[in-house]
């Protein structure tokens, strides 16, 4: 853990870098979420338009 | 948000923003270096928490004035984002903040307000998931997101009573921000911050947009069951 | 018979039977005579604070307390024991089926009100026993600038009561009702708490008045601005 810290500390560029990292796995994991309710909500209305028939 | 050009725009604009913010070089900051171009991805992320707390309140009274449910979806949608991005804003600033203060945490006032602002988040959702009726849960959410946020500035005025600043230009040396707020930023970084500032959040107008459009056709297919 | 067709039902509904004044009066009079009654909330408290403090004193026993400190631990106990106090003041209605009684007879604004005036009533008496007890048993807390801890004391504890009234009339139309209290009135009261802990400090350390208007600017200012949105708010949340 300390060299890394080292590292980072004189490679300060390398934090931004993380940070950034961070944030695009935040949307991504937003999105993923989202993408799950919109499926459930596709299987819902393909389980009605059976029952409709 | 309805033609396909400006999402593509977004997506395009936002990467540009990464490439300038991370390769263009700044001046010589001191005590911050290369680190102070944390100012272009996570000052958006804090900004972008208290607007989707403004649009939840918003909409919130836009529901108590109309009694339309699609309100209600909005206000949630909002603040389902706004918790998004105040955990976004709060891990990066904490991992920032390992390396210029020393520690993850520091109670810093906008620490500190950050904090109370994912407390509110974290409240207004365990209300809304206590409440069955849907009338009732919308009602009741929106007056209470309308209470939160009346309460949220006296914050701005007792904090720096009680602790001082550490943020940049909150300190005696004030490399970007100075005590009146205003701007010590080279134009160039002005230039990126601005642009970065204005991607981000057309990008969270269109996650908005999609995520409440999911929660009115999950509502609409729910009250067509029943 | 008059209420037996809708119609007048709904005059009723539209015209409350009290004016607002003697509705609010009238409100603060029951709660308080059912108080006296069984003082079940005044006896349940008093243990709760005798309890609380104990265990400070036990954990803070041989340790010298700083003024600050101990202006924190005052509060503490303070918000918590307001906490469980005022959790029950629109539950009990709703659990005796009271609520559609009071929709009748009384104006929203006036329950509100009626409410609020009987609550601020608990906490001041709590609090001054909360207070006398923590002088007695707490060695170093000596407050040095008297005046400065009374306005403290006395718009503290009444936006306390004024933001935790507010939230407890939320809480009555939820389901979990005890858990979920604490959770929605901490972030609306923290700056409240903020505040007063601040100006108990200054009080502890002698400072001037002066020094602690500023504090007593924004406690004012909070008092003013939940009272005046609670009052707005209340129609929403009682008449749902």
């Amino acid at each position: 853990m300390g060299s890394l810290y080292n590292f980072l500390n004189t490679h300060s560029l390398y934090i931004v870098l993380i940070i950034v990292l961070v944030i695009w796995l935040g949307i991504f994991i937003y999105l993923y979420r989202l993408d799950k309710k919109v499926n459930e909500l596709y299987e819902q209305n393909e389980s009605e338009k059976e029952n409709m028939k | 948000m309805k033609k396909s050009w400006m999402k593509i725009a977004i997506g395009v604009w936002i990467a540009a923003v990464l490439v300038v913010g991370i390769s263009m070089p700044i001046g010589h900051i001191p005590g911050l270096g290369a680190k102070a171009r944390i100012i272009y991805f996570h000052v958006p992320m804090s900004w972008l928490a208290v607007l989707a707390f403004f649009m939840s309140m918003w909409y919130g009274i836009m529901y108590l004035r109309r009694k339309d449910m699609k309100h209600d979806i909005k206000s949630a949608s909002a603040a389902e984002l706004g918790f998004a991005f105040s955990i976004l804003a709060t891990l990066t600033g904490s991992i920032w903040a390992r390396f210029s203060w020393g520690s993850f945490w520091n109670w810093d006032p906008r620490e500190t307000s950050i904090f109370v602002l994912l407390l509110i988040y974290g409240a207004y959702f365990s209300l809304r998931s206590a409440i069955e009726v849907e009338e009732r849960r919308a009602t009741l959410s929106a007056v209470y997101s309308i209470v939160a946020f009346v309460t949220v500035p006296f914050f701005v005025f007792i904090m720096p009573r009680l602790m001082t600043g550490l943020h940049p230009g909150e300190g005696s040396p004030a490399p970007i921000l100075n005590a009146n707020g205003k701007m010590y930023m080279e134009a160039s970084m002005r230039y990126v911050f601005y642009a970065s500032l204005l991607g981000f959040t057309f990008l969270y107008i269109w996650l908005f947009n999609l995520r409440s459009k999911v929660g009115i056709l999950s509502y609409n297919n729910h009250s067509e069951i029943e | 018979m008059p209420g037996s067709d809708c119609s007048s039902l709904k005059m009723k509904r539209l015209r409350p039977i009290l004016s607002p004044m003697r509705g609010a009066v009238a409100i603060f009079s029951k709660d308080l005579n059912s108080e006296l009654r069984t003082r079940y909330a005044l006896n349940s408290l008093i243990m709760f604070v005798v309890v609380t403090l104990s265990i400070i004193l036990f954990s803070t026993a041989g340790e010298t307390v700083s003024p600050s400190l101990s202006a924190g631990i005052l509060w503490i106990i303070v918000f918590f024991a307001a906490m469980s106090g005022l959790s029950r003041s629109f539950v009990s209605e709703e659990e005796r089926g009271t609520t559609m009684t009071l929709q009748l007879w009384v104006e929203p604004s006036s329950v509100l009100v009626g409410k609020l005036l009987f609550n601020s009533l608990l906490i001041y008496v709590l609090n001054l026993m909360i207070i006398v007890a923590y002088m007695l048993t707490m060695p170093s807390f000596v407050v040095k600038s008297p005046l400065i801890f009374l306005i403290t004391v006395v718009m503290g504890t009444f936006g306390l009561s004024a933001a935790s009234t507010f939230i407890a009339a939320i809480i009555s139309k939820a389901n979990s009702k005890g858990t979920l209290y604490p959770v929605l009135s901490f972030p609306i009261l923290l700056p409240l708490l903020m505040g007063v802990i601040d100006a108990t400090r200054l009080s502890v350390e002698g400072a001037t008045f002066g020094e602690a208007a500023g504090d007593f600017k924004i406690l004012l200012s909070y008092c003013v601005v939940v009272t005046t949105v609670s009052v707005m708010l209340f129609d929403f949340v009682w008449r749902d």
